[in-house]
């Protein structure tokens, strides 16, 4: 449907049926986000041996994030006297915009995309990178030392580990020859990349978690040294759509390792009669709690230690496994 | 008036906007947050002009690289400072001629310009185009770039080391 929408005419009547669909989208994610909340407190309770939220909306807590959002929401609304105006009020809206932009170019399903363009892959790891402008500004517009550090952090480790990120993708474009979501799905029919390409698949989900701003590399906001990083000075609903850009972030990573690594909406063989929005949706929950397990398990490491990983670990892996791909590749054409 | 002309009028006014924010404003980083603006809008002319691969590079290297190494420079020096406004009546007078004298040469240029027949195949495989024509037809100047890359490198951390020795015999 989206296809045909996408070379038809430009109308008053398609950009409704668009803006309808992209709504669509967004309620989906905002109840991604209210769950994915919860289910990280309900994982992590149970991992620690506590039982997690449980008081509002029945034994299983399932209203708590709703209260938690609603109480945000009708919070004041403080910006500091010393801080920078107008680009405190910038910044949130920076950080979160780029997420949701990510989320035009995911294939969920063969028929459900927003647009399908030719560099898709790098288009995304593009497009996040201008959520760091947002969390930098935001720590600098704080006038906070405690938020220009969190922002510091943040910056270096972003355009750190996005080098391996990109590095490690490279193996699974040179097996699929593009950079197009939909193409790296359709080749990976005889097998998923997670096969054809495991140490690319490491790579990625340690750069991924990186990117994410997540435990082990949360430097940025470390609270135990930090107070919160670089919004510390957010309330409200400011501070929400730091959060929110957060977890979109989550949604929309964990659906590009679906795609890109675990073969998107394919089935297993013998199972083709489940649709593949199901099998999209169970391979994107399987990401997510890899992700919860992660924050669980690991400690948070030191600055110098995430540095030293991403430039003298990561990058000289990734770059092994183009290598060793181009060989391979060379390898399977010869015969 | 079709969608095209619409979405380049707009991206045109965003570019043209933060490039006059960027001169106007006296904060430095507020300087280089209206720059990225009109860094994004440019790569959205670039797709519009079927060079996808371009936008996103610019956006991958511009707004993202090269603004936060800006932020970072910027914060890590001195960074209270404010452009001062500054010059008298015949300055500005000067000032406004010379503008106006590189308005009327560029129009003068630009209208006069003939690009030929517009290519009609660059949205197809765009980037593998990219690639074949860099590695086959300009492979030199892609290498040379390369070494100047690889110079500025080597130039940069022989001067942050001097600096980092100077200090060592000043303790």
């Amino acid at each position: 449907m989206i296809e045909g929408l996408l070379t038809s005419e430009a109308t008053w009547l398609h950009f409704f049926i668009y803006f309808a669909l992209t709504l669509l989208l967004l309620l989906i994610v905002l109840g991604f986000v209210t769950y994915a909340i919860l289910a990280e407190r309900k994982v992590m309770g149970f991992m620690q041996l506590r039982h997690g939220p449980n008081q509002v909306g029945g034994r299983w807590g399932l209203l708590q994030t709703v209260a938690d959002v609603l109480k945000l929401l009708i919070k004041e609304d403080a910006i500091p006297r010393a801080a920078d105006k107008p680009l405190f009020i910038l910044a949130p809206v920076i950080a979160f915009t780029p997420a949701f932009m990510v989320l035009a170019i995911i294939p969920f399903t063969d028929r459900f995309q927003f647009a399908d363009i030719g560099v898709g892959l790098l288009y995304y790891i593009a497009v996040s990178g201008i959520t760091t402008v947002g969390i930098v500004t935001a720590g600098w517009a704080s006038n906070n030392k405690y938020a220009l550090m969190g922002a510091m952090r943040a910056a270096a480790q972003m355009i750190s580990y996005e080098i391996p990120l990109v590095m490690s993708v490279i193996g699974v474009i040179l097996l699929t020859g593009s950079m197009n979501l939909n193409d790296i799905v359709l080749a990976q029919e005889s097998g998923w990349y997670i096969l054809w390409q495991p140490i690319a698949f490491i790579v990625f989900f340690i750069a991924a978690v990186a990117e994410l701003n997540r435990v082990p590399f949360d430097l940025a906001e470390a609270e135990s040294e930090l107070v919160a990083g670089y919004f510390v000075e957010y309330t409200g609903f400011r501070w929400a759509f730091f959060m929110l850009a957060e977890y979109v972030y989550m949604f929309a990573m964990s659906a590009l390792i679906t795609v890109v690594f675990l073969g998107g909406w394919l089935p297993l063989p013998y199972l083709g009669f489940i649709p593949g929005a199901v099998w999209f949706a169970l391979k994107f929950m399987v990401v997510i709690f890899l992700l919860i397990w992660f924050r669980v398990t690991f400690p948070r490491i030191r600055a110098d230690q995430l540095m030293e990983f991403g430039w003298k670990v990561l990058l000289p892996v990734a770059i092994a496994n183009i290598f060793l791909t181009a060989l391979l590749k060379e390898w399977i054409n010869l015969f | 008036m079709s969608g095209e002309f619409f979405i380049f009028i707009v991206l045109s006014l965003i570019a043209i906007g933060g490039g006059i924010m960027m001169i106007n404003l006296t904060k430095v980083v507020h300087m280089v947050v209206a720059l990225v603006f009109t860094f994004i809008s440019i790569a959205g002319i670039y797709v519009m002009l079927s060079a996808e691969f371009i936008a996103v590079v610019q956006i991958l290297i511009y707004s993202g690289a090269i603004t936060i190494m800006m932020l970072f420079g910027i914060m890590l020096t001195r960074h209270n400072d404010q452009s001062e406004t500054s010059g008298g009546g015949l300055r500005k007078f000067l000032i406004f001629l010379a503008i106006l004298g590189f308005g009327l040469v560029f129009y003068l240029g630009i209208y006069q310009l003939e690009l030929g027949e517009p290519s009609t195949s660059l949205h197809e495989n765009n980037t593998e185009q990219i690639g074949i024509a860099l590695y086959s037809k300009y492979i030199i100047p892609f290498e040379l770039t390369s070494v100047i890359l690889l110079v500025a490198l080597i130039g940069a951390i022989v001067l942050a080391k001097r600096d980092d020795e100077e200090g060592e015999e000043r303790e």
